[in-house]
């Protein structure tokens, strides 16, 4: 008994390793593809840089001289915008799904041995392992030139936000695929649903704008939504303005009903794939 | 440009004419290594590739001139240069009297292109908008543009797709069409890429006969690449074979066959196996019919022939030169050996 | 063929307007529902881009020395400099970094035209785009129609050519950071997308109270600031100062000569390398 016990275990974790290294060599392909031949990456974190600047200018300049509004005073905002740059793509998580829809190579991916979900999942992880290298870990380290303290309200807010990080990346990633499953249940370019996406992904998601401070209690409506799920919520467990208890069990269940939606919409329209762009 | 009287156009006009024509590039050479690519950002390590090395090349107006070599010969870089896509590092180019690149706007309107891995055509719209499209950015006048258009319609059977979506045809209705577009302004001169590429039997012969005709009709000068040697024999009179840069060939097939290898194929029928020939090389055998290949420049027929009818009852003799890719196939492997490069086992 | 006389120019452009604007009908008009589907997304988009700092304004009555009705005008402002340029530059042009990423700048480089008139033309898609302009034309309207400003022709023409400016400053910026995928195809070839996300959601704000630094950035290496703020600014009479009006389209003569400097060393470093990148998609969005 002990011997079969194990051996299955041995199995168990070659197996493990067969599939798991699939995984980690696409996302070690995807992150040093991302780098590319040149430096000129960088360029981007230099225009973000300069992005987080000026939005922390803008609400030093809105917030002046005012206390707590909706419970966030300008200190805390000032964490929650600085925070929200640092993990920019983990709350709103974006996969290669759009390009290869466009380009007609989604239905090859059908032919790689990998789940699809996962194929897309650890290329974007290959990229964020760069992101978070060179520029999340250094934009922390100069929150002090920024003025803004990147300490989260307590250690319980930092498990919280971990958590809830993890959650809002499953709520993404589903909502990714649903709207992949959309453009090619549409028969419609690509970019029509990506335009539309986006636009409202950025007001909903409260990334930019924390939904505690809309006017005419349009937060308090937008924080059912699942946009808000991404990074409203975490944002919020981080800065310690938000209600875990009512706020967890909202992005679980977003997750468990976002999930099957996803699956069935791809498994409807997987016939269309084939044909879909390029 | 208006369509003047070309048969009053002096057929010893050179049309295309590359002097010393250098062209290097610089290749970033990245490990595939995750540990080892911020090293090769930082400290990259370049592979210079020099593509053309001193290239001396003169085509006569209304000639139809293949353009041959191994992958990797210089023979895109050539075309693009002659396209005006790219400037030399050294030496220079001129077709038509003009510098491609400096002259650009000029220069275009009197050349066509096709690149047989790309496109001309626009992706989301009906092949007729891309044919219009092409109408109004060349200024075609509409009369030519409408002769132009039923002519090419005909030939190469456009019609039968010409209102569907470009990125909903097969690759050969594409290369038909880019094909189309190419000649629709009727160019001086055609510079064909891979021009049958992925097209059927049928289709190649109707092409290869329409570039012919245009030659002929309308003196257009066509310098063609392709790696389908049948092609090319059938099409060209004039074969430039370039490797490593360098122009290694520049003259008919005829003598290419004389100078490189004569290599002919001998089938015999005989009763039971078949026979050793001392010279020849037994390349297949079934059901009594025995396929030899031999160099009719240094082994004779008749010597070939005794020795098979010492051996067996011939009961059935055919002769006929090698395919030209075979002569070209043996003219890359004596490159690679040269080289020094592995030279692939032939399949059996 | 191709000439040089001002009447050729013009002749071409008009053909070619005339040209691009017909495709871009016909390929809109191929089903109602494309149609629906794409005018519905540019005003979705055109919305949601300035909902942000609308709903900030109606939060907070204003931001900083700016009313809500001159936050307004300037929001509509910024949708109308970042709607021309989809007009006028769609299919990749002012994204040019992807031609020229994706080895498809030699698509342009085959016709018989001098590049900025090709550049100038192809993109002309007015159909697909033009209803995203409702959006800011309301928002212009609304605060006008307030008395943010009192219009007079002298008024208009002025705002005319602030907007023309603004547009230009933006491609021009467009243009050069795009320019690097000469350099870099592989490296650079989204890089117009990160400049114009910058651009676009910079722009709109109001950066009085900005530190020196920072405001000097945004009128210069990153000209956010002339999309939208300093020409409403200026417009509106915030600043006081009556030559403001012509700070905008003096700094736009600068970043155009700048950019034609830099693309022009662009297409140099092109000729001598070429592009070994090609996406096989011939002519597309």
């Amino acid at each position: 008994m002990h011997s079969v016990v194990a051996d299955f275990g041995r199995w168990m974790v070659a197996l493990s390793a067969v599939v798991l290294h699939r995984y980690w060599k696409t996302a070690a392909m995807a992150a040093t593809s991302f780098t590319g031949d040149s430096l000129l990456f960088l360029v981007d974190y230099l225009l973000r840089l300069i992005r987080v600047a000026v939005l922390l200018s803008i609400w030093r300049i809105v917030l002046a001289g005012r206390g707590p509004v909706s419970g966030m005073t300008l200190a805390t905002v000032l964490t929650y915008t600085l925070i929200a740059e640092v993990f920019a793509e983990q709350l709103t998580p974006r996969t290669r799904l759009e390009e290869a829809l466009w380009e007609g190579t989604i239905a090859t991916r059908l032919l790689q041995p990998m789940n699809v979900v996962g194929q897309f999942a650890a290329e974007m992880w290959g990229q964020w392992a760069v992101n978070l290298a060179l520029f999340s870990l250094p934009l922390l380290l100069l929150c002090p030139a920024f003025g803004v303290s990147p300490r989260p309200a307590g250690w319980g807010a930092a498990a919280l936000f971990a958590v809830s990080l993890l959650l809002a990346m499953s709520v993404g990633l589903a909502l990714e695929f649903i709207f992949g499953a959309l453009v090619v249940a549409m028969q419609e370019s690509v970019w029509v649903v990506a335009q539309v996406r986006r636009a409202v992904t950025l007001l909903l998601s409260g990334a930019v704008l924390p939904l505690a401070l809309l006017p005419w209690g349009l937060g308090n409506v937008f924080q059912w939504l699942p946009f808000a799920s991404l990074a409203s919520t975490p944002l919020k467990l981080y800065t310690g303005t938000g209600n875990p208890l009512v706020l967890l069990p909202l992005q679980l269940a977003w997750s468990v009903l976002l999930w099957p939606l996803a699956g069935w919409m791809w498994r409807r329209y997987r016939e269309r794939l084939a044909g879909h762009g390029g | 440009m208006a369509a003047r009287d070309r048969s009053a156009i002096s057929r010893s006009d050179t049309v295309v004419e590359l002097s010393g024509v250098h062209k290097v590039y610089r290749q970033r050479q990245r490990s595939a290594n995750l540990s080892q690519v911020l090293s090769s950002l930082l400290h990259p390590t370049i592979r210079e590739v020099e593509a053309l090395r001193g290239i001396d090349l003169r085509v006569q107006r209304g000639e139809i001139v293949a353009y041959a070599g191994p992958n990797g010969a210089g023979k895109s870089t050539t075309v693009k240069l002659l396209s005006g896509l790219l400037a030399p590092d050294a030496g220079s180019v001129r077709v038509l009297g003009l510098d491609p690149i400096r002259d650009r706007t000029r220069y275009v309107s009197r050349i066509g292109v096709v690149f047989g891995q790309r496109t001309e055509l626009w992706w989301d719209q009906p092949i007729a908008a891309s044919f219009e499209w092409k109408r109004v950015v060349w200024d075609i006048p509409r009369e030519r543009y409408v002769r132009m258009l039923g002519l090419l319609q005909e030939v190469l059977g456009l019609h039968e797709f010409f209102h569907s979506l470009a990125r909903e045809l097969s690759l050969g209705q594409k290369m038909r069409a880019d094909l189309g577009m190419a000649l629709l302004h009727e160019p001086e001169i055609l510079f064909l890429d891979e021009p049958t590429l992925g097209l059927d039997v049928l289709a190649k012969r109707d092409i290869l006969t329409f570039i012919t005709d245009i030659n002929r009709r309308q003196h257009v000068t066509i310098m063609v690449t392709s790696h389908d040697m049948a092609d090319l024999e059938q099409l060209a009179g004039r074969v430039v074979m370039i490797h490593r840069g360098s122009i290694a060939y520049d003259g008919d097939f005829d003598r290419l066959r004389r100078e490189y290898a004569d290599r002919r194929r001998l089938s015999i029928e005989s009763v039971g196996p078949a026979p050793l020939l001392d010279g020849a090389q037994l390349v297949s055998s079934a059901g009594g019919r025995h396929e030899y290949v031999f160099d009719a420049a240094h082994v004779k027929i008749a010597a070939l022939l005794d020795q098979a009818s010492a051996q067996t009852e011939v009961l059935d003799v055919e002769t006929h030169r090698a395919p030209i890719d075979d002569v070209i196939a043996d003219i890359y492997e004596a490159w690679q050996r040269e080289a020094g490069a592995p030279v692939p086992a032939p399949t059996s | 063929m191709a000439g040089s006389s001002p009447a050729w120019t013009l002749r071409r452009l008009l053909a070619l307007w005339r040209f691009y604007g017909a495709m871009d009908l016909k390929w809109m008009m191929r089903d109602a529902r494309s149609l629906l589907l794409w005018t519905l997304s540019d005003v979705i988009t055109a919305i949601s881009a300035v909902a942000s700092t609308l709903l900030l304004a109606a939060r907070f009555n204003g931001i900083g020395r700016w009313s809500t009705p001159q936050i307004t005008f300037m929001l509509g402002y910024a949708l109308l400099v970042g709607m021309i340029p989809n007009i006028f530059f769609n299919y990749n042009v002012a994204y040019i970094s992807r031609r020229i990423g994706r080895g498809q700048f030699d698509h342009v480089l085959v016709q018989p035209q001098p590049l900025w008139m090709i550049l100038l033309t192809e993109g002309f898609s007015p159909f697909t785009t033009m209803l995203g302009l409702l959006p800011a034309l309301a928002l212009l309207a609304w605060p006008l129609g307030r008395g943010v400003h009192t219009v007079t022709i002298g008024w208009l023409a002025a705002f005319g050519l602030n907007v023309v400016a603004s547009v230009a400053i933006a491609l021009s910026f467009s243009l050069i950071v795009g320019s690097l995928a000469f350099w870099a195809p592989r490296a650079a070839e989204e890089i117009n997308s990160s400049s114009w996300h910058l651009l676009e959601s910079l722009k709109l704000f109001p950066l009085d109270g900005m530190g020196a630094g920072l405001t000097a950035t945004l009128l210069t290496a990153v000209p956010a600031g002339f999309l939208a703020w300093y020409p409403s600014r200026a417009l509106l009479g915030i600043d006081g100062a009556g030559y403001a009006i012509l700070v905008t389209p003096l700094a736009a003569v600068v970043a155009v000569l700048l950019a034609t400097w830099v693309f022009r060393r662009g297409l140099r470093q092109y000729g001598r390398t070429g592009s070994q990148r090609y996406l096989s998609f011939g002519h597309r969005r």
